[in-house]
């Protein structure tokens, strides 16, 4: 189920901060962040987020796209790695 | 035979039943079409007037995306997934299950036929 939009959506606000600052120097440094439940809003497109996957931080250019999306979903948590034995998978 | 929104040819079905052979109509949204213009929903396909087809083709073209148009959308919006690499997208790109089921066991409308594994725990003899 969507989130109520009478709270509109969840950043996590330092987060916000963060961005509002760099954009007040006018710079775009990688932002490093554990902040993965937070929703990408439409001031953050253009900037470069390093979100963490619970081991690394993921690169993560935000594109005019991306905006409604969550950053943890394009910092992947797992690796898969193929099964066993399997030699050659078929491409789709 | 009516012929509603291009190629649509719904049959002596009641029409209620008929919108529904219509991509991207289904029976709510029918309901919802006929209600509007004042029809019987049991009314036979074949009844309807000259005046009701293009009545519900003015609804259907005014406030619906349909056939070619849906279908266009949708793999759209899957192809904007897949393009910005988010998870949804790579589940898309591997034809697994996109919404978080299980793929352990079952998951075999995304997975496909299943791909028998010599030697794996539980096989006794290769199925074909």
């Amino acid at each position: 189920m969507g989130r109520s939009l009478k709270k509109g959506p969840f950043v996590e606000p330092k987060l916000v901060q963060k961005v509002v600052r760099q954009s007040q120097m006018g710079i775009k440094d990688p932002i490093k962040t554990w902040s993965r439940r937070s929703t990408i809003v439409p001031e953050f497109v253009g900037y470069t987020f390093m979100v963490h996957n619970g081991k690394m931080f993921h690169k993560v250019f935000v594109s005019e796209e991306m905006v409604g999306h969550k950053l943890g979903e394009f910092s992947m948590t797992r690796t898969f790695r193929g099964h066993s034995g399997v030699k050659k998978e078929v491409e789709e | 035979m009516p012929r509603i929104v291009g190629v649509d040819i719904p049959n002596d079905k009641a029409i209620l039943i008929s919108l529904t052979y219509i991509h991207g109509i289904g029976k709510f949204v029918a309901g919802k079409i006929l209600k509007e213009i004042g029809i019987k929903p049991e009314l036979h396909a074949s009844k309807l007037t000259e005046d009701d087809v293009s009545k519900i083709a003015q609804i259907i073209d005014r406030d619906y995306a349909v056939e070619g148009q849906l279908r266009r959308q949708v793999s759209q919006d899957i192809a904007r997934l897949k393009d910005i690499g988010c998870y949804r997208g790579l589940r898309h790109r591997k034809g697994l299950p996109v919404r978080g089921q299980k793929t352990q066991s079952n998951a075999r409308t995304r997975k496909g036929k299943r791909k028998t594994v010599a030697g794996k725990k539980g096989v006794k003899e290769i199925r074909t």
